[in-house]
C-alpha cells in the first residue's frame, strides 16, 4: 500500500493546489447530484425518440461545441 | 546525450521527448510502465487515435536516450507547425478548453484521468485541436479528486472569460503567465457580473478566495472517498457547459471591414490572385507562412494548391473569422495564428527554451507579404532594409507586394503624420530587397498602381 500511495504522489507531479481540492470537492459533491439526474433524463428521452448519436457522425462538431 | 531531450520535456517524471537524427521521439519511463500499458490496454488509446483526439505513436525498437529509466521508446505522430496558446484566436482556445474536457471525459469512461490539463499539450492539426501528450494520462481511482482542475481553470477558463468578458487581447497575458492566468488577477480584471453566472462564480471567483485562504495548507491528497466518479463527471460537465457558455464576436477592429475600402478595382483584386497563384505554383512550397495574412483570403491560394500555410494577423477579430472559416470548411492545410510582426513571440520558459521564438520555428518555404511592408515602413517606422534582411530569415522565397505613395490606403497611414519617408518609392523598395534577394519576376497588378513581386533569398 504504502509503495502504492507513493507511485501515486509522484505521477501527481503537478501541483493541484490545497484550496483548488478542497474547493472541487465541495463543487463536485454540488454537482454530481444534478449531472446525475441530466444523465437520468438524457436516457429517459433517449427511450422516445431513434438515437441519432453516431460516434463518428457527431464527432468533429461535438468536439468544438460551437 | 542530455542535449538531445526537448528543452521543454522535463517536469514529467514519466517521460520525455527527445531528438534524434531530426527524429522526434518519446522515451516512456519504467516509473509510468502501469500506467502506459493501462492506456493502450484499456481502449483509450484506440479510442482517441480513432476520433482524431490524440497523435498516434508507434513502438519502435529504437535505443532510449536515458536507458537506465527506460520502460519504451515511441515514435509520435509530428504535428508540423508548433503554436502556443498566447497566438491562438478565442475560437483556438476555446476549441482546445472543449477537446481536454471531451477527453477527460473519454478517460474517464476507459479508468483512466488526465494528470495535467496543460494548453500546451494541445496542438492544430489543420483547424482541428489534438493531445499531443500521450503521456498524460494516469489510472483513476474512483475517489480521487482531479488533479489537473486548477490547472484548467487556469490555462483554459480564465484566459477564455477574460476575453469574452473584459478584452480579447487579454490572452497575451498568456504569454507572461506561462502555467496559466492566475486566478486572483482574472478575478480583478472580470466585471462584476461575472459572479452571478455560477460557473465563472465557482470555477474563478470562488476558487481564486479558496486558493487563497488555503495556501499553504497541507491537504491530504492520498486519501480516496473524496470525490466519487459521478461527482467528478458533473464537475467535468460544468466545466464544459461554462466553456460553451462563452463567446466573442470579431467585429469593430479595423482590419475586419479591411477589404470593403481599399483601391482595388475588382478587376485588379482578381488579378493580383492570378498572379499569387501563378507564383505560388512556379515554386511549389511544401510550407508557406502569410504575413499580415487578415482573413486569409491569399493564404487560402496556398493551402488550396497543396501548401502547408500558416495565415499570421496582428488582429484578433480577422484572425478569428479565418478560424471561423477554417471550421466550416473543415480546412486540413491553414493554421490561422495572431501575431504582432513588429514584436513577434519571443523564446520563452525555463532558460528562455522551453517555447520557442517564432523564427525557431521557421524556417518556411514562401513567405508571403501582400499588402504588408508599407504598414511596417509607415505606421512602424522600419526601414524597408531591415524588413527585407528579416523576411529573409524566415524563408527562402518571398512574395512581395510594393503599395506605391499614391495608393488611397498608403495615404490613409499617412493622414495623420508627416510624411518623412523619402526612400519609400519603388526604386529604393526594389534596392532594400535586391540585396537580400534576387528578383524573378516583377508584375504591375492591373491599374492599381502596385506591383507583386516573387524573389528567392540570395545564397551567401
Amino acid at each position: 500500500m504504502k509503495i502504492l500511495l507513493s507511485t501515486f504522489t509522484l505521477m501527481m507531479y503537478l501541483d493541484p493546489g490545497s484550496g483548488s481540492f478542497i474547493l472541487q470537492i465541495l463543487l463536485a459533491a454540488l454537482l454530481g447530484g444534478a449531472y446525475a439526474i441530466k444523465v437520468y433524463w438524457k436516457k429517459i428521452k433517449g427511450l422516445f425518440s431513434s438515437s441519432q448519436e453516431r460516434k463518428d457522425g457527431t464527432q468533429t462538431e461535438q468536439r468544438h461545441g460551437e | 546525450m542530455e542535449n538531445n531531450v526537448h528543452p521543454a520535456s522535463f517536469r514529467d517524471p514519466s517521460g520525455f521527448v527527445f531528438w534524434r537524427d531530426g527524429k522526434l521521439f518519446r522515451q516512456v519511463n519504467r516509473l509510468y510502465q502501469k500506467d502506459y500499458d493501462c492506456l493502450m490496454q484499456s481502449g483509450l488509446y484506440s479510442s482517441l487515435v480513432q476520433d482524431g483526439l490524440m497523435v498516434a505513436h508507434e513502438e519502435t525498437k529504437e535505443p532510449a536516450e536515458l536507458p537506465e529509466l527506460a520502460y519504451r521508446v515511441l515514435k509520435p505522430e509530428t504535428v508540423g507547425f508548433i503554436s502556443y496558446p498566447y497566438e491562438w484566436c478565442f475560437g483556438q482556445l476555446k476549441g482546445a478548453a472543449l477537446l481536454t474536457l471531451h477527453i477527460q471525459r473519454l478517460a474517464l469512461e476507459h479508468g483512466m484521468t488526465l494528470k495535467d490539463a496543460s494548453a500546451y499539450n494541445i496542438q492544430f492539426l489543420g483547424y482541428q485541436p489534438i493531445l499531443i501528450d500521450t503521456l498524460s494520462f494516469e489510472e483513476y481511482h474512483e475517489g480521487e479528486p482531479w488533479v489537473a482542475y486548477r490547472q484548467f481553470c487556469q490555462h483554459f477558463l480564465a484566459p477564455l472569460a477574460l476575453m469574452a468578458f473584459t478584452d480579447v487581447r487579454l490572452s497575451q497575458l498568456l504569454r507572461v503567465c506561462l502555467d496559466g492566468i492566475p486566478l486572483d488577477l482574472t478575478r480583478r480584471l472580470l466585471p462584476w457580473k461575472t459572479r452571478w453566472n455560477f460557473g465563472l462564480g465557482a470555477h474563478i471567483h470562488v476558487h481564486a478566495l479558496a486558493q487563497k485562504h488555503y495556501a499553504g495548507q497541507r491537504v491530504s491528497t492520498t486519501t480516496g472517498g473524496k470525490v466519487s466518479k459521478m461527482a467528478l463527471q458533473g464537475l467535468i460537465d460544468n466545466l464544459e457547459v461554462t466553456v460553451k457558455s462563452l463567446f466573442w464576436k470579431p467585429s469593430g477592429t479595423e482590419w475586419a471591414d479591411y477589404y470593403q475600402a481599399t483601391n482595388y478595382s475588382d478587376r485588379a483584386f482578381e488579378d493580383k490572385k492570378l498572379w499569387v497563384r501563378e507564383f505560388i505554383s512556379r515554386v511549389h512550397p511544401s510550407m508557406v507562412w502569410d504575413l499580415g495574412a487578415n482573413t486569409g483570403i491569399f493564404s487560402r491560394i496556398a493551402s488550396g494548391l497543396g501548401a502547408k500555410t500558416i495565415a499570421f494577423d496582428i488582429d484578433p477579430a480577422a484572425v478569428e473569422l479565418n478560424y471561423q472559416e477554417c471550421v466550416r470548411t473543415k480546412e486540413k492545410n491553414l493554421l490561422p495564428l495572431v501575431l504582432d510582426l513588429t514584436n513577434p513571440s519571443p523564446a520563452l520558459g525555463w532558460a528562455n527554451t522551453e517555447r520557442q521564438a517564432l523564427i525557431e520555428r521557421g524556417e518556411a518555404d514562401m513567405i508571403l507579404a501582400l499588402a504588408l511592408v508599407h504598414h511596417l515602413t509607415i505606421s512602424n517606422n522600419v526601414p524597408l532594409q531591415l524588413i527585407a534582411k528579416y523576411f529573409a530569415r524566415l524563408g527562402e522565397w518571398l512574395v512581395v507586394e510594393f503599395v506605391p505613395k499614391s495608393d488611397s490606403q498608403v495615404q490613409r497611414l499617412l493622414a495623420s503624420r508627416k510624411d518623412i519617408f523619402t526612400e519609400y518609392h519603388q526604386q529604393g523598395f526594389e534596392y532594400a530587397f535586391g540585396q537580400f534577394y534576387e528578383t524573378h519576376v516583377a508584375q504591375s497588378i492591373g491599374d492599381s498602381g502596385r506591383v507583386l513581386y516573387l524573389m528567392r533569398r540570395r545564397k551567401y
